[in-house]
């Protein structure tokens, strides 16, 4: 019984921690820590194109309507040069916010320039971030060890909120 | 006589080195130790002391950086700026061995650096800074002559 009232408790304190969504100190050294282990190699370039190419299209396998917001940069042909060279550039702007988790004021900064960097492309949507947070999640999961997802949800739900809070839909 | 124009002439050729392949593995791997296998503050540092070094040969290039906070360089707008910048340039020093992707990433960099009116001479004050805190960063084995002919095939695509 007390076994129970105790699981019962740990579960209420999970759920009320997940709720408020505070991306720690603790959080935030997880997630850099992680995050580095995933681009050890001098390589990582090719590595990380690949995996920004994948995370972009099935952000466009389950949102039918995002693909046209990336027409101009030929998604058409993603392993072409234009859509690899935009994948190093989302992957990139992963890396700088992350790098930038242990100054919350720069990392303002650089969440309010992304927002607007994504305000001015018609049709991208709050919807499109909520499904690249659960892609990130999903992806990350597979590729990195003990991967920490509490951590990564945390800092990631602000990241998200914030790069689409100058989106009108 | 003869023999030292030809022992000049070669010397020179083995200064001037070309941005080949060579050199872009060189430079893509020193880079890697700089910068990319360092995270946080240290980044920060880097971003520091590369900005600092520019301002110092050009104050007057302060003017051009007055919407991201370009007055204070501690400031939490230029600090995010410098990183933007930072992450530009790994994007096409990791790029110089994808002749395509690099063809893409700087037309998008000369896109956004179009309208700005940057004199040429402050990609060449670029150049010195970086010329100055990458060896300091690396400790050892930097290579100037493949950093110098790399940053200018960068630096040609960026002015359009």
């Amino acid at each position: 019984m007390l076994r129970v009232a105790v699981l019962v408790m740990l579960g209420a304190a999970m759920a009320y921690g997940a709720a408020t969504s505070c991306c720690s100190a603790g959080d935030s050294a997880i997630v850099q820590k992680q995050w580095k282990e995933l681009w050890q190699d001098t390589e990582s370039s090719k590595y990380k194109i690949g995996v920004g190419r994948l995370m972009l299209l099935k952000l466009v396998e389950l949102n039918a309507d995002a693909k046209a917001t990336f027409s101009n940069v030929d998604i058409d042909h993603p392993k072409g040069g234009a859509f690899s060279a935009h994948a190093m550039r989302v992957m990139n702007g992963l890396d700088m916010v992350i790098n930038l988790l242990s100054n919350p004021k720069a990392l303002d900064s650089a969440l309010n320039h992304l927002a607007e960097q994504h305000r001015v492309r018609d049709g991208v949507t709050k919807a499109h971030f909520k499904s690249m947070g659960t892609i990130l999640d999903g992806g990350l999961s597979k590729l990195v060890d003990n991967y920490n997802s509490m951590a990564w949800k945390a800092c990631f739900r602000g990241i998200l909120t914030k790069m689409a809070s100058k989106l009108s839909a | 006589m003869k023999w030292l124009i030809v022992l000049v002439a070669l010397v020179s050729v083995s200064l001037a080195e070309d941005c080949d392949i060579l050199a872009r593995l060189k430079v893509k791997a020193q880079w890697s130790r700089a910068y990319g296998a360092v995270s946080g503050h240290d980044r920060k540092d880097f971003a520091q002391a590369l900005w600092r070094a520019i301002f110092s040969q050009a104050p007057e290039a302060r003017s051009l950086f007055k919407r991201v906070g370009g007055d204070n360089t501690m400031s939490p707008d230029f600090r995010a700026h410098a990183e933007r910048v930072l992450a530009g340039l790994d994007i096409v020093i990791n790029l110089l061995d994808q002749p395509e992707a690099l063809k893409a990433e700087l037309d998008h960099l000369a896109k956004q650096h179009d309208a700005r009116l940057i004199p040429d001479t402050y990609f060449d004050v670029f150049r010195t800074a970086l010329g100055h805190v990458l060896p300091a960063q690396l400790g050892r084995c930097y290579s100037r002559t493949a950093w110098k002919a790399c940053y200018d095939v960068i630096a040609k695509g960026i002015r359009g």
